[in-house]
């Protein structure tokens, strides 16, 4: 499995830095050698620091202290010269720093009652089109969409119907901006149910139930026609969705896969690649996956509805980096083959996947 | 007594002795010969032979063939020397015994320091081996290491040169907006000279005042592009709301795929116990519609309980057990009231009951299994049986870690049972 073969891309451990608090995620700062790790200190304060590779280490250029600790972030909604960062903490807020001033934020709203999951941007760094949207997925239940010319209401919001009991949101993901209009969200939940809704008609897409809570959806790629999804779960699953072909009833097709033998904590998809993935595993081990599309992509059933096939996935590489499970991952849109992971045990860890030019 | 064997004849050269020993009627075997220095012995039962030869041999080295009915010996003299006989005539009958131990007591060290020395050897070809396989996998795993250390170099010098292409990119763009940011500036003092010089003439350094740029700055080097690009992008969205719903479900957890068959194990027994099933109750027939419900019929044994007439409240349980055996909660309810009417063994009987059949364990039955246990140790206790009712208060425990009465009472009885130990 681990092993040096010939042709294999090989997951090369770069560099490694221990950290003092813990990590919930770390980016890339698009178009630099940079990397943010963002997280929790001892005593309950939220923590930034600023990284840049250099010779084989990772140099800290800053540090920003926050009052309330910060569970995610994503570039995904500034422009490429700007790079604001888009947060969300422990108490709700979703807040937008430019990391140059970064003493107060350059958005801010307390967008929900309790801890914000997940966030996702999209419409920025010089990807797809239309206007730079944020969303943020809480653990109270709803799902908001932000943009940050916007103040204090966003733009959508998700949200169960008045009675239902609630479950948490546990992962968002933008998808199928492939023009001005068109914008989906995909949202996970932890009792299982997948969600999409279409922000164009702000309506519910689709929906479908994984039979366990999902931690990670992601679409390959955000600014096309929507075309796979891969969502992950607990107990060691996850399913990847061919998202080219909606069925009426049976909605769209999917492959599973058990892996890594405890919860997948994340996938994410090669930026230079939209058929590569990681999955990273609450065993502290990193899969790295290919999709082969089937022959046929669609065909029709006994009534004449298409319905989409889902192909197959392959075992490209797998290695064990932590005890802790690893938390977030990210693949730098610069570099192929350059990752940054962050695991439980306080370890941020930089990792380059080599022959992914073979694959 | 065995019988002496004394047919047997001998020569002798220089080095050796050749014994010839006919053993009539009898197979011989290499187990039957016993050889040392200065002894020889034969022993096929009945027949003996022995010998205490006259000088030393070569025991290792001397043969001893075994054909028919005669064993023939070639034995090698230690010192070269032709002997007067063969064995020791005027031996006395004390040094015959001594020589016959000294010759067992040699050959029993002899066997040891044999196998001592096969053990040895064996042990260092063990070794051998062993570092043999350890050095290959050694340099196997030293191979792999090489691979990714150069895999590791290749790539770093990589990513060192991607970041120094970053810079050079980096620093290319700022030149480029410096120029730009100067030929805009030129620009716009051009057009405003030409108006200026339309109207009046103010003075160049209000002019050159209002049009100072700071060369060089991100943020404003921005805000030119910035207006433009936002000039490009849509609106923001108008607000909508979407209402969603979730995935029904009976049980409050999420749902989780390992634990879905026990679900609906015990969803079906609970479908199944509320349906009444016992048919040949014929006394039945003239109780009312409602006591015929076993629901309504615990309701009532509950209410009776409340108000402390346990009695009532057993007989209303009972009536609805026979309608249906199959509720737990009836057991449980029904253990109640007899602890309260010291019924203990009755208390236990119909925990172990309600227990039974609270079977799958799911979080939804976690307080009714709770209870019984609780119940089940409480009258095990009051019967003195002390170390089942603390076998049943952990297991409490373990449903409920953070209830601190249960805890409490555990710990009483680990009390009792110590006290008792110790009398």
């Amino acid at each position: 499995a681990g092993g040096a073969g010939a042709e294999r891309p090989q997951v090369v451990s770069h560099v490694q830095q221990a950290l003092s608090y813990t990590l919930f995620d770390c980016k890339w700062v698009p178009r630099s050698a940079r990397l943010l790790c963002l997280g929790s200190a001892a005593r309950g304060t939220g923590v930034l620091q600023l990284y840049e590779l250099r010779a084989g280490r990772l140099a800290l250029l800053r540090e920003i202290e926050k009052a309330k600790p910060i569970k995610c972030g994503t570039f995904g909604a500034a422009s490429l010269q700007q790079r604001y960062l888009a947060t969300g903490d422990f108490a709700g807020s979703l807040n937008v720093w430019n990391l140059e001033a970064p003493e107060i934020p350059v958005y801010s709203v307390k967008g929900h009652k309790e801890i914000i999951n997940s966030i996702d941007g999209v419409g920025g760094l010089g990807i797809g089109e239309g206007a730079p949207e944020i969303v943020t997925g809480s653990r109270d239940g709803t799902v908001k969409v932000w943009d940050p010319r916007q103040k204090d209401t966003p733009v959508a919001n998700m949200e169960p119907v008045q009675g239902e009991s609630k479950r948490d949101c546990w992962t968002v993901a933008f998808g199928n901006a492939y023009n001005q209009e068109e914008r989906v969200v995909c949202a996970g939940y932890d009792n299982g149910d997948i969600k999409l809704f279409d922000l164009k008609t702000m309506s519910l897409r689709w929906e479908t139930n994984i039979k366990n809570g999902v931690c990670s959806v992601e679409f390959d790629r955000k600014d096309v026609n929507m075309n796979k999804l891969v969502a992950t779960s607990l107990e060691g699953k996850f399913h990847v969705f061919d998202m080219r072909t909606q069925h009426p009833t049976k909605g769209f097709a999917s492959v599973s896969e058990k892996a890594h033998k405890s919860t997948i904590w994340q996938v994410r998809h090669l930026p230079q690649n939209r058929d590569i993935f990681m999955t990273s595993g609450g065993a502290g081990s990193l899969h790295l996956w290919k999709y082969e599309y089937p022959a046929q992509r669609s065909k029709k059933d006994s009534e004449g509805a298409e319905m989409g096939v889902a192909g197959s996935v392959s075992l490209l590489q797998n290695v064990t980096l932590s005890t802790q499970p690893i938390s977030s991952l990210d693949w730098s849109p610069d570099k192929k083959g350059l990752c940054v992971c962050g695991a439980f045990d306080q370890t941020v860890r930089v990792l380059i996947v080599t022959k992914l030019n073979k694959v | 007594m065995p019988v002496w064997l004394r047919g047997h004849s001998w020569r002798q050269s220089g080095s050796a002795v050749f014994l010839s020993l006919p053993v009539p009627g009898v197979r011989v075997t290499a187990a039957n010969i016993f050889c040392t220095e200065r002894y020889l012995k034969v022993s096929v039962p009945p027949f003996l032979f022995e010998a205490i030869l006259y000088a030393p041999i070569d025991d290792t080295n001397s043969t001893a063939k075994i054909g028919n009915g005669i064993v023939f010996f070639t034995l090698y003299k230690k010192e070269v020397g032709m002997w007067e006989s063969l064995t020791l005539e005027n031996a006395s009958k004390e040094k015959l015994q001594y020589l016959r131990e000294n010759a067992v007591l040699k050959a029993h060290e002899k066997a040891k320091e044999e196998t001592e020395a096969k053990k040895v050897t064996k042990r260092e070809h063990k070794k051998y081996a062993l570092e043999a396989t350890m050095k290959l996998e050694e340099a196997e795993r030293k191979r792999i290491e090489e691979l990714k250390e150069q895999e590791k170099q290749k790539v770093t010098k990589e990513l060192e040169l991607w970041k120094d292409q970053l810079k050079d990119v980096e620093n290319q763009k700022k030149v480029q907006k410096e120029g730009q940011l100067h030929e805009e500036v030129e620009q716009l003092k051009e057009k405003k000279k030409e108006k200026i010089n339309k109207t009046s003439i103010p003075s160049e350094e209000t002019l050159k005042t209002r049009l100072k740029p700071t060369k060089g700055c991100r943020g404003s080097c921005s805000m030119f592009s910035e207006n433009l690009k936002e000039e490009q992008l849509p609106a923001p969205r108008s607000s909508g709301t979407i209402k969603i719903n979730f995935t029904s479900r009976v049980f409050p957890t999420a749902l989780r795929e390992s634990r879905v068959a026990e679900e609906e194990e015990w969803l079906h027994k609970q479908a199944e116990a509320r349906r009444i099933i016992s048919a040949d109750l014929s006394e039945l027939k003239d109780l009312k519609e409602e006591e015929k419900n076993p629901d309504w019929l615990k309701d009532k044994g509950n209410k009776m309980f409340a108000t402390g007439n346990y009695l009532a409240a057993v007989n209303a349980y009972n009536l609805a057990v026979r309608l249906n055996n199959k509720l737990p909660l009836l057991y449980l309810n029904r253990a109640a009231c007899h602890l309260k009417l010291r019924n203990l063994h009755k208390a236990i009987e119909d925990s172990s009951k309600a227990l039974e059949l609270l079977t799958p364990p799911v979080p939804d039955n976690e307080n009714a299994r709770v209870k019984a246990y609780v119940r089940r140790g409480t009258a095990f206790c009051q019967l003195e049986l002390y170390a089942e009712g603390l076998q049943d208060y952990e297991a409490a425990l373990k449903i409920d870690p953070k209830n601190k009465t249960i805890e409490k009472d555990a710990e009483k009885i680990r009390h009792v049972i110590q006290g008792t130990m110790q009398n």
